[in-house]
């Protein structure tokens, strides 16, 4: 298998199909061979070889982004989407479907001793507290849990597997509710996390397909001859031991293959009608990034005059003689300096993860949305420190000293007098980087914040309209981020009207 | 009442003040001359303590300043200030204030008055310097003089021992330098006890009770303006007064 075509030209093009698929979904569908990690290695990964050599044709892995890989399919980068994708009648009016090649389940899986021990125990929890249940976003499980445990339980929404059972361990989650193979990879077969058992019988059946364009109708055939050839010499079958995956459940294989497509009972609805029927979900995602946004900056503005005041500490227009400072007074600065260069140097998104991740091993235990509001104020934090450091030498040193010999103290001096001033020349920056921090809420997501972009992914992953979604979606962050930058330019005139000296 | 005694300020191994004496007596005018360089402003500075000095001290009836950075500055400055106003060149007033909040800021904060009194003050005081009207004008809407009277009733505003002024004409032009000396001038009748750095020598032979000259960090000459300017014995103080105009 190589990854990208064209290396050997010398040679007569074997034919070939391109299949998509996100090494960061993981275990066991696609993940790099920890021997040789540029490679890939993984069950999905086997299948399309066995796939391409009854096919006779060579299989092509094009990586792509999980959410994106059905769009890569209409952009025509890829041929085949193969990547844990279940049957939908939604997907299956929008592409062409293959039969099933392998038949998931949903485990929930939760802590040793944990009460919640049967998917009843989610229905009636035995404290008063709502159990927080970790799926992954707009997946089936996604789907299963919010209808049928939605009302008794919190439905908490990621972007990977993986995240969900890092926070049942630490206690920020109190189940997880998978597809069953990565259940088995990560639990069984990796051990890596102990603390974790399944329990009750797996639930709601569903089927991964392989989706193809509308157009290629006879792909989609061959695909399906050679699923059929595959499992009748065993080549299947080998595949899914070689990672644990085989049971019971998939000698069904050829009976559901029998019946295939099942009927789709859902009404079709239009494009206009679903985008109504997500709105009042988006106006409330609003609402929260409105809420990140506001809760945020203020907080950023205020670790950020601290920072900064640590900083400038020795300087003139602060008071200070410009000597050597005392070795505390040289080392809190240094800390400071320290602290704006690494959160000025690190992406935003490593941040939010530290905070939601990595605090709970040290006892601190917050929630998503705080740890978002965190991690935005920090951020925001080294900015506003530096702006605002600039901003108080930007005043003249004989307002400092003009206070000075008024008999002022400098303590009163800086919040009389200096800070006064350098908060009125910051303000057109601050105003601009309230409404970066506006759109950085986005990042929340992959912390499943339910604010507008997470909205976004389950609204457009569920429904298949991407654009629709992605228009709404915008149209919001336009409304509330236009008139910020109206009041930001008008600030920013009125100041400049009335500059100071 | 002010009393500079031998203060040494050395900055980066160079001596900028070589043991400088000077006393200004209560109610009276010590006006220092020197040509640019010599350490006037520096002196004046270390005089409010804008500066550290290395040896001597500076004494304000009962308030003192003592050479070096040690434990008691921060006190020592805080008395020292409620003695000594301080006018600068380039006036200093607080820019986001207007021209009354400039005058009653101190007031409030360091004294502690209550607001309609130091209002009641602030009019008074700025009606001394000839400024009547737009009260609620900013800095940056007022001429040069405009700014400097307000400076200068700001400083007496906290009713201070004595004025040091720090060249306070030097960025005027001579219509605005006039309006700021009257005013200075009407202090001086009226006892307030100064200290004046400039190099308006009229101004200084008119109203100096002493005149100090000053050279390479040393006072090389101090008398009358009459003994001053009419028989100078210093050969910098002849140089000085060559060089000066007397408009």
């Amino acid at each position: 298998m190589s990854i990208l075509a064209g290396c050997e030209g010398a040679k007569p093009a074997r034919p070939s199909f391109r299949w998509g698929a996100d090494r960061e979904g993981g275990g066991p569908y696609i993940y790099p061979d920890p021997k040789a990690p540029s490679r890939y290695v993984g069950f999905e990964v086997d299948l399309a070889n066995a796939l391409g050599k009854q096919m006779d044709r060579e299989a092509q892995l094009v990586l792509c982004g999980w959410d994106q890989i059905l769009m890569n399919l209409g952009r025509r980068d890829i041929d085949l989407a193969l990547n844990g994708y279940e049957y939908t009648p939604q997907r299956a009016r929008d592409y062409a479907s293959s039969i099933p090649y392998y038949i998931y389940e949903l485990g929930l899986c939760v802590r040793k001793g944990s009460p919640i021990d049967s998917w009843a125990a989610l229905h009636q929890p035995a404290s008063g507290h709502r159990p927080r249940v970790g799926v992954l976003r707009a997946s089936s499980a996604d789907r299963y849990v919010t209808a049928e445990f939605g009302d008794s339980c919190e439905v908490v929404r990621f972007e990977g597997v993986v995240e969900t059972f890092k926070l049942v361990e630490s206690g920020q989650l109190d189940a997880s509710v998978q597809d069953l193979p990565p259940i088995v990879f990560y639990l069984d077969r990796l051990k890596r996390y102990p603390k974790l058992e399944v329990v009750d019988h797996p639930a709601q059946p569903g089927y991964y397909v392989l989706y193809a364009r509308l157009t290629d109708e006879k792909l989609i055939d061959a695909v399906n001859v050679a699923l059929h050839k595959l499992y009748a010499d065993g080549t299947l079958r080998s595949i899914y031991q070689k990672y644990g995956l085989w049971n019971a459940t998939q000698e069904g294989l050829p009976a559901v293959w029998d019946h295939w497509p099942p009927k789709d009972e859902t009404p079709e609805a239009g494009p206009l009608a679903v985008v109504l029927g997500e709105l009042h979900l988006f106006l409330r995602a609003a609402g929260v990034t409105v809420l990140l946004a506001v809760l945020s900056m203020p907080l950023a503005v205020a670790i950020g005059l601290a920072v900064a005041l640590v900083r400038a500490w020795p300087s003139p227009v602060l008071g200070g003689t410009g000597a050597p400072s005392t070795i505390p007074g040289r080392f809190l600065r240094g800390a400071m300096t320290l602290y704006v260069e690494i959160i000025r140097g690190t992406p935003l998104v490593f941040q939010l993860f530290v905070i939601y991740f990595v605090l709970p091993d040290f006892g601190v235990t917050i929630s998503a949305f705080e740890a978002g509001v965190l991690a935005l104020a920090v951020n925001y934090s080294a900015y506003e420190a530096e702006i605002m450091r600039l901003g108080i030498q930007s005043i003249p040193v004989g307002q400092m000293e003009a206070a000075l010999s008024l008999g002022m103290t400098r303590g009163l001096a800086i919040r009389r007098i200096i800070l006064p001033q350098a908060v009125r020349t910051v303000i057109p920056a601050t105003a601009n980087d309230f409404i970066a921090l506006y759109k950085d809420t986005a990042v929340c997501s992959v912390i499943a914040v339910e604010e507008l972009s997470t909205q976004y992914s389950v609204a457009a992953k569920s429904t298949g309209l991407f654009l629709h979604m992605a228009v709404v979606a915008s149209i919001l962050y336009l409304a509330m981020s236009w008139p910020l930058s109206l009041l930001a330019g008008w600030l920013e005139r009125r100041l400049n009207g009335n500059t100071i000296l | 009442m002010l009393n500079i005694i031998r203060l040494v300020k050395r900055r980066g191994g160079r001596e900028i003040l070589k043991g400088v004496s000077l006393r200004v007596e209560r109610g009276t005018v010590g006006v220092l001359i020197g040509p640019s360089g010599c350490g006037k402003s520096t002196l004046v500075r270390c005089a409010n303590g804008l500066e550290m000095f290395e040896e001597g001290e500076v004494a304000v009836g009962g308030a003192r300043l003592t050479a070096g950075n040690g434990n008691g500055r921060e006190q020592q400055l805080r008395t020292l200030r409620r003695s000594v106003g301080t006018v600068f060149q380039q006036f200093n007033l607080f820019a986001h204030r207007t021209m009354l909040e400039n005058v009653i800021e101190a007031p409030i904060y360091v004294l502690h008055k209550p607001r309609e009194e130091a209002v009641r003050q602030a009019e008074a005081l700025l009606a001394r310097v000839g400024l009547t009207d737009r009260l609620d004008a900013f800095p940056h809407q007022l001429s040069g003089g405009q700014q400097q009277r307000v400076a200068i009733a700001r400083a007496l505003a906290m009713q201070p021992e004595v004025i040091l002024f720090d060249e306070p004409t030097s960025s005027l032009d001579p219509k605005m330098t006039a309006e700021v000396l009257g005013v200075m001038a009407d202090l001086a009748k009226s006892g307030q006890t100064m200290l004046v750095v400039t190099h308006a020598m009229a101004f200084a032979r008119r109203v100096a009770t002493n005149v100090h000259v000053m050279f390479e960090g040393v006072i090389v000459e101090s008398g009358s303006p009459e003994q001053v300017f009419d028989s100078p014995t210093h050969p910098a103080t002849r140089e000085l007064l060559t060089s000066s105009t007397f408009g």
